[in-house]
């Protein structure tokens, strides 16, 4: 080593220098981020985004106030707008800590040992189940009227029925709820579970709801989890006839749902709207133009009232092609827990989420 | 208040980990880099007293060649103007070259010195003028008569 070289391998990069060599990392960093793609869930049925600002603003500034005291265990005012949009009376609806929590409830206060409950199948996972928790049996039928009503028996005291249904998006109009509704039972409810009816395009959002004071034994549950995207804080309600009081405060929380949900749902209520229109618009634009893109593919799918499609591909499991579409990027649920091993269930997101879900399943099945 | 680092007091970024020599070259550099110093330090001395003094005598020599005053005067400031720049460039030459030897003497230099020896350097001028103008030669002599 020189002189000068053995002087110059003491000098320090120049400021502008530095700053280059790190401007350059950050853009081959970035770079390398792009190329990274992350998978794309489409498994869930709950909103993909983030709530409104305001919703979750509402519930951090009750948590800034006093928690130290017990919430509204009614839910007064919640269930007065409820009520007014709906057009009920608020004693016809009580507020739980999400649809699943009345839904369990119920099945605990209607269902003992020896009945039944009935159900279509396949649909929601959560009813066979808490028939089972409740000590009763379910029974799981095609989800046609005509088996359902030959499946009901004097032990069936309960006929859960999920409208939309999930997984397959198959929808009961009014009219066919109220034709089961008449031919229940002498001891039997229907338990219509309305979680999806927000994505339904074939009637008026409350024509089932509405049908509550004709049907004594007819309870519509619903949820702010899906539409209202506020899965986290655990929030629905159920609505009964004036005559079925008495369940529904049997089915009510004991002290209540807590503060800072209600103060959610509230905000949710208040300014929901059009945020709930929007969205709803959305995703049945974008299940039509979904539906028109699979239909070209060799894959067996069904018309769909909810934000999911069910569908199946030939020769192929449900769990293989979910397996494959993981393998692109893309998570879907697969048929088996879900009641049909070869099918799978894909979220209706928006037109990229299609078109990268379209482009997985082209590579799957090309 | 400040997120991250204050400007201007990032560490020393080298490209590699140098090499250094043995403790008789280290100490080589050390004293190699108080004379480096000491050039500076006279560089900068030298724009307050010798520099001026020589466009002084350089004015003088083209006054007197061309007989105009104005060409006498222009050649001192633009001369001094001149010097006093090439004299910095060259000091600050010599400050990176310090910088450099003073890590190689085994210091963690980050910074120059040239400003600390400017500043010295205008504070002996101040101190030497003060001494020769009320002193040796200006009022001096008024304050205190010779005679």
């Amino acid at each position: 080593m020189g002189l000068l070289d053995y002087y110059r391998q003491f000098e320090d990069i120049d400021p502008e220098e530095a700053r280059r060599e790190l401007r350059e990392r950050r853009v081959r960093e970035k770079n390398l981020a792009l190329q990274e793609v992350p998978d794309m869930d489409l498994s869930g049925t709950e909103w993909p985004e983030f709530p409104n600002s305001e919703v979750v603003n509402a519930s951090i500034y009750t948590a800034r106030g006093r928690v130290n005291g017990y919430p509204d265990r009614d839910a007064q005012r919640i269930r007065r707008v409820l009520a007014e949009n709906h057009g009920v009376a608020p004693e016809q609806i009580v507020l739980g800590n999400g649809a699943a929590e009345l839904l369990q409830a119920t099945a605990y206060a209607l269902l003992g040992a020896g009945d039944e409950l009935l159900t279509p199948w396949p649909s929601y996972p959560l009813y066979p189940l808490m028939a089972a928790r409740a000590g009763a049996t379910p029974v799981a039928v095609e989800s046609s009227q005509e088996e359902l009503r030959a499946a009901m028996t004097e032990r069936t005291r309960l006929l859960a029925l999920c409208n939309p249904n999930d997984p397959t998006g198959s929808y009961l109009l009014a009219e066919e709820v109220a034709a089961l509704a008449s031919s229940l039972p002498e001891e039997a409810h229907l338990l219509v579970d309305e979680a999806l009816v927000h994505f339904q395009d074939a009637e008026p959002p409350d024509s089932v709801l509405r049908l509550v004071d004709a049907y004594p034994r007819l309870m519509v549950v619903r949820t702010f989890s899906k539409i209202y995207g506020l899965s986290g804080l655990r929030a629905g309600y159920a609505v009964g006839s004036t005559a079925s009081t008495a369940l529904l405060d049997r089915i009510a929380p004991v002290l209540g749902v807590n503060a800072l949900t209600q103060a959610a749902v509230d905000q949710a209520l208040k300014i929901g709207g059009g945020e709930v229109q929007r969205r709803r618009e959305a995703v049945i634009r974008e299940r039509s133009r979904l539906l028109d893109s699979l239909r070209e593919l060799p894959v067996d799918v069904a018309d769909s009232q909810a934000n999911f499609l069910w569908m199946r591909a030939h020769g192929m499991s449900g769990s293989e092609l979910a397996n494959r579409l993981r393998e692109r990027g893309v998570l879907v649920a697969p048929g088996a827990p879900l009641g049909e091993e070869d099918h799978i269930r894909a979220t209706v997101r928006d037109e990229p989420s299609s078109r990268r879900m379209l482009k997985a399943l082209g590579q799957v099945l090309g | 208040m400040f997120i991250g680092r204050r400007p201007g007091t990032a560490p020393v970024r080298m490209r590699e980990v140098p090499v250094r020599s043995p403790g008789r070259r280290q100490r080589l550099d050390r004293m190699l880099a108080y004379a480096l110093l000491a050039i500076e330090l006279v560089m900068c001395l030298s724009l307050f007293g010798p520099q001026p003094l020589l466009w002084f005598w350089v004015g003088s020599q083209v006054q007197y060649l061309t007989g105009f005053v104005t060409a006498g005067i222009g050649t001192i400031m633009l001369g001094t103007l001149a010097s006093l720049m090439l004299t910095m460039a060259a000091a600050k030459h010599v400050d990176e070259i310090w910088k450099l030897v003073r890590r190689a003497g085994g210091h963690k230099q980050e910074a120059g010195a040239l400003e600390r020896i400017f500043a010295i350097s205008v504070g002996v001028a101040v101190v030497a003028f003060t001494v020769w103008f009320l002193v040796i030669e200006g009022p001096g002599p008024s304050l205190g008569p010779r005679n």
